[in-house]
C-alpha cells in the first residue's frame, strides 16, 4: 500500500492506494494517525483503493473513533462500488460521510 | 510494554514459534502471531496444516512438537502469518480401529472444532470442486467489534412473540425486493417489516456453518437441485453460515451477523438461534472426514460397542453430548455466541439427545442440560428444547427444567388444529392450551412460560397450506410422497390447493384469523411461522428441507395480496402486548374473585359460566381478568368466543360493572375492515346481553 498525503484548502487529503488487509493495516494506521490531532480535517481518498478487508475496516473505524475523540473531522471521498458494498453489507457504512470526489469532500468541510 | 512471551523460542523451516496457550481452544490472535490449540485424548501426532485460500495444497505444515503438547491439548504459536489470507487446519495420526471406534487417518485434513469462521462454501449454491481435499477449512477472525453499548435486551418470557424463520427464504424471492437477496444483510433491510408486524423476537433457523450440499441431488420429480436448505447438519458450532453473509466472499460474515444483531437490538427484537447439537454432518460410517471423526471419534460420538453410530438423530450420527469434553464444547460454544454474538437465546433440535447418557440411555439429571440451566454467562439467555428426538424419546412437559429450560408445545399444535378444524372432543383440550397448559407445565415449578405456543413451525405445513390442503404433497421432494409427516389435523376447507372459489378463499381466511387469535389470547409463549402473517404457502409441501426454490422462500406479493390478514395479524400483535392479562404468567393462576368480582380467568359456553366440555362441543369462551402492569388502577376485562362449528351460535354475554360496556376488537366472521378495529377503537356491541358468533369464527370483546 502506498499513502500519498497533500493539503487542499484547509483539509489534508490522504490516498490510500492498493489494498487496505491485513498486511497493511498496521502500516496504514500508524500513518493516518499522524494527522489525526485536534481540530484537524482530513480527507481520506479511497479512489485507488479497491479492497478492504476486516482488518481494514477496522482501521477506518479506529480512525473515525479517535478523531471524535480529540475534535477532528475526517470524510471519504472516491469510494469504489466494492469498497462501499463491502461497508454496506457488514454495516460500517456509517463510519464517515462519503464523497464523489476529493473537490466534493473538502467543500463539504469547508461548511462545517 | 512489550510482554515476554511476544518472542518466539523456536522456528521450523521458515515459521518461527513458541509453546501455546492451551485455553481457549481454537485459533487466537496474539501478539505477533496466532495461538493454535486443538484437543485429542487419542491422537499420537498432530500437524497444523496452513493453506492459502482456496487452494488445494498446504503451503505449510508445521508438526506441534512434542514438548508443546500439554495434557491432551496440542498448542503453538506461529509468528508473522497473514492471517486474514490463510485458511489452516489438522492432519492428526492416532489408532485406526472400527471396533474401538479411533477413525485416525494422518492424510485427512481437519477443519478445527474450534473454528469461528469456515472457508470452502463461500457463496451459497456455488458447487464446491470435490476433488479438493479439504472442504471445510478454518478461518481466523477479528473478534472486536463496535457493539455502540449493545447487550442482549432481555426481554422477559412473558412478553416474548417469537416469529420463526429462515435468513435465506425471507428475502431470497426477487418479490422480497432487497439490495442482497437473501441474506444476514437482506433480513437487516427488512427489520422496519418486523417492527410493523409487532413481534420482538426472531428465531432463526440454523446459521452455523452448514453444507447445502449435503445429500444434493437431482429431483425426479421437478428435474429442480436439491439441496440442504434447512441446514440441520452442523459443520462448524462456532461458525456462522458464510453463504447467508453478502460478505462471505470476503469472509466477513461475522461482522455482518453482528451488524444484524446489533440493528435487530436496536428495534427491540431479540435473536433466538435454533442449534444443532445432537449430531453433525460427518454422517454415518460411509460419511466424510470433516472434523470430529478424525480428531477424536470416540470422544465426539456416541458408539456402539461393536463400533457403529447410534443414530438418535435420524441422520447417521449422535454427538457424544454427555461426555465431559463435548459438554465442555456446547457449554463453549454457547457463551462464545451469548457474548460476542449478543445472541438472546437458543432453541434446540432434537433436545432429548442432549439428555442421553454415552450409551444413549436417557439420563435422570443430564448434566449438560444442568450445566447450561445454571451456567453463569447463559444466567439470562432463554434456552427452549425440542423435547423429542428420532430414537423416540418424547419429553413434551417433562424436559428436565431447573426451571430454566422452555419447550416447543407440540401438544398446543395438536389441540388448536383439531379443534379449529371442526373435531369433535376437542374443547377440553384447547382449554388447557389456552391456559398455558398447566396438564403439561405445573405451575409452581415451571409455569407457562414454559410453553412456547404454535399452531405451525418449519416443520409441516404453512398456516396457509393447513387450511388448504388435507394431504401432504411433497412429490418435489423426490421420494415418492412419502417422505413428511402425515398427521397434520389439515383440513382443506372444500377443495385441495389453490382456487378461485370465493366461499373456500373467505374460509381459508377465517381459519388462519383464527388460528392465530387463539395463538396470540394463549398463556405461553407465542410463536408464529414466518410468512404465515400473510399466507405463504408451500404449496402442499410440509417437509421442504431440500427445496432452495419458489416453494420454500417468501412471497412478497403474497403480502399485497393478502394484506387483510397481515393487517389482522399485526393488529392482534399489539392487542396481546398491551393487555397483561393475555400474556403468560410466571404464577399460578388466581381464581378467586377480582376487583371486578370475576376470576382472573373463567370459561364459559353459550350460556355464560356454562362451558360445554361434551364431546359434541364446538363452543367455548374464556374470560380474562386482571390488572395490566401499565394500568393498575382497574381491572381489564377480555371476553373471547370461539366457535368451531360450521353453523353460528349465539354466545351469553356476562354481565359487566357499572359503566363498562362489552366493545368488539375482533370478529373473525366479518370481512375487513370490520373484522378487527385499532387498539382504543373498539367498536360498541349494540346488544350488550348475547354476541352471535359466525360458523367457524371467534370473537374478541373488551370491556371498557
Amino acid at each position: 500500500m502506498e499513502i500519498k498525503t497533500y493539503l487542499k484548502e484547509k483539509a489534508t487529503v490522504i490516498c490510500l492506494e492498493g489494498n487496505l488487509d491485513g498486511l497493511t493495516a498496521e502500516y496504514a494506521q500508524e500513518n493516518l494517525m499522524n494527522y489525526v490531532i485536534p481540530n484537524c480535517a482530513i480527507v481520506i481518498d479511497m479512489t485507488d483503493c479497491h479492497y478492504v478487508s476486516s482488518a481494514g475496516l477496522r482501521v477506518l473505524l479506529m480512525t473515525a473513533k479517535q478523531l471524535a475523540k480529540i475534535g477532528g473531522v475526517g470524510v471519504f471521498s472516491g469510494l469504489t462500488e466494492e469498497v462501499k458494498d463491502v461497508m454496506e453489507m457488514t454495516g460500517f457504512s456509517s463510519i464517515f460521510e462519503s464523497y464523489n470526489s476529493v473537490d466534493d469532500a473538502v467543500a463539504a468541510i469547508r461548511k462545517e | 510494554m512489550i510482554r515476554v512471551d511476544t518472542f518466539a523460542t523456536d522456528s521450523f523451516g521458515d515459521y518461527d514459534l513458541r509453546p501455546g496457550k492451551p485455553l481457549p481452544f481454537g485459533a487466537t490472535l496474539v501478539p505477533g502471531g496466532v495461538n493454535f490449540s486443538v484437543y485429542s485424548s487419542h491422537a499420537k501426532y498432530c500437524e497444523l496444516v496452513l493453506f492459502n485460500k482456496h487452494e488445494f495444497e498446504p503451503f505449510a505444515v508445521i508438526p506441534f512438537p512434542d514438548s508443546y503438547r500439554i495434557g491432551n491439548v496440542f498448542t503453538m504459536v506461529v509468528f508473522d502469518l497473514d492471517f486474514e489470507s490463510i485458511e489452516y487446519g489438522f492432519r492428526m495420526d492416532g489408532p485406526f480401529n472400527f471396533q474401538e471406534g479411533h477413525w485416525f487417518n494422518k492424510e485427512k485434513f481437519l477443519m478445527d472444532p474450534y473454528a469461528k469462521a469456515c472457508g470452502g462454501r463461500d457463496i451459497w449454491g456455488v458447487e464446491p470442486d470435490w476433488s479438493n481435499p479439504y472442504q471445510f477449512r478454518s478461518r481466523i477472525i477479528m473478534d472486536d467489534f463496535d457493539w455502540e453499548g449493545d447487550k442482549p435486551l432481555e426481554i422477559p418470557m412473558r412478553d416474548l412473540i417469537i416469529y420463526e424463520m429462515h435468513v435465506r427464504g425471507f428475502t431470497k424471492h426477487a418479490s422480497a425486493k432487497v439490495k442482497y437477496p437473501g441474506t444476514f444483510a437482506a433480513m437487516r433491510e427488512k427489520i422496519p417489516y418486523l417492527k410493523e408486524l409487532g413481534i420482538n423476537c426472531a428465531e432463526l433457523m440454523p446459521i452455523y456453518e452448514f453444507d447445502e450440499f449435503e445429500n444434493s441431488r437431482i429431483s425426479e420429480a421437478s428435474g429442480e437441485r436439491l439441496m440442504n436448505y434447512w441446514g440441520y447438519s452442523t459443520v462448524g458450532f462456532f461458525a456462522p453460515k458464510a453463504g447467508y453473509a453478502a460478505s462471505g466472499k470476503y469472509s466477513m460474515q461475522v461482522d455482518e451477523v453482528k451488524t444484524l444483531v446489533k440493528e435487530l437490538h436496536k428495534s427491540g427484537i431479540e435473536v433466538i438461534l435454533d442449534v444443532v447439537f445432537n449430531h453433525t454432518a460427518e454422517g454415518n460410517e460411509k460419511g466424510p472426514y470433516i472434523s470430529f471423526r478424525g480428531i477424536d471419534n470416540k470422544t465426539y460420538y456416541m458408539l456402539t460397542p461393536e463400533g457403529y453410530y447410534f443414530n438418535f438423530s435420524g441422520c447417521g450420527n449422535t454427538l457424544n453430548c454427555n461426555n465431559p469434553v463435548v459438554r465442555s464444547m456446547i457449554l463453549d460454544c454457547l457463551r462464545y455466541w451469548a457474548s460476542e454474538y449478543h445472541i438472546d437465546g437458543f432453541r434446540f433440535d432434537l433436545a432429548t439427545i442432549l439428555g442421553r447418557n454415552q450409551d444413549g440411555s436417557p439420563m435422570h439429571n443430564p448434566p449438560l442440560l444442568e450445566t447450561l440451566a445454571f451456567d453463569p454467562v447463559l444466567g439470562k439467555v432463554k434456552l427452549i428444547a425440542e423435547a423429542w428426538d428420532a430414537g423416540g424419546l418424547y419429553q413434551v412437559g417433562s424436559f428436565p427444567s431447573w426451571g430454566r429450560w422452555a419447550e416447543w408445545n407440540g401438544k398446543y399444535r395438536d389441540n388448536v388444529r383439531k379443534f379449529i378444524k371442526g373435531e369433535t372432543g376437542q374443547v377440553a383440550g384447547l382449554v388447557q392450551s389456552i391456559q398455558g397448559s398447566p396438564d403439561l407445565y405445573d405451575s409452581y415449578y415451571r409455569g407457562t412460560c414454559a410453553s412456547i405456543n404454535f399452531v405451525t413451525c418449519h416443520d409441516g405445513f404453512t398456516l396457509m397450506d393447513l387450511v388448504s390442503y388435507d394431504g401432504k404433497h411433497n412429490e418435489a421432494n423426490g421420494e415418492g410422497n412419502s417422505d413428511g409427516s402425515n398427521d397434520n389435523d389439515s383440513w382443506n376447507c372444500g377443495w385441495e390447493g389453490e382456487t378461485d372459489d370465493h366461499y373456500v378463499n373467505r374460509l381459508r381466511e377465517k381459519q388462519i384469523k383464527n388460528a392465530l387469535s387463539i395463538l396470540l389470547i394463549s398463556h405461553g409463549v407465542p410463536m408464529i411461522l414466518s410468512g404465515d402473517e400473510f399466507g405463504n404457502t408451500q404449496y402442499g409441501n410440509n417437509n421442504a428441507y431440500c427445496q432452495d426454490n419458489e416453494i420454500s422462500w417468501l412471497d412478497w406479493d403474497q403480502l399485497k395480496k393478502n394484506i387483510e390478514i397481515f393487517n389482522f395479524v399485526k393488529r392482534v400483535v399489539a392487542f396481546r402486548k398491551a393487555h397483561t392479562i393475555l400474556k403468560s404468567r410466571d404464577y399460578a393462576i388466581d381464581d378467586r374473585p377480582g376487583e371486578s368480582g370475576y376470576p382472573e380467568i373463567s370459561w364459559h359456553g353459550t350460556k355464560a359460566w356454562q362451558a360445554d366440555f361434551s364431546a359434541d362441543s364446538r363452543c367455548i369462551a374464556v374470560m380474562f381478568c386482571g390488572k395490566s402492569l401499565s394500568n393498575t388502577e382497574k381491572d381489564d376485562l377480555i371476553y373471547i368466543a370461539i366457535n368451531s362449528h360450521w353453523e353460528a351460535h349465539e354466545f351469553e354475554l356476562l354481565g359487566l360493572p357499572a359503566g363498562l360496556s362489552w366493545h368488539v376488537f375482533a370478529n373473525t366472521d366479518m370481512p375487513s375492515p370490520e373484522d378487527i378495529f385499532d387498539l382504543g377503537d373498539e367498536k360498541l356491541l349494540a346488544i350488550q346481553s348475547a354476541i352471535t358468533v359466525g360458523a367457524r369464527s371467534l370473537v374478541i370483546l373488551k370491556a371498557k
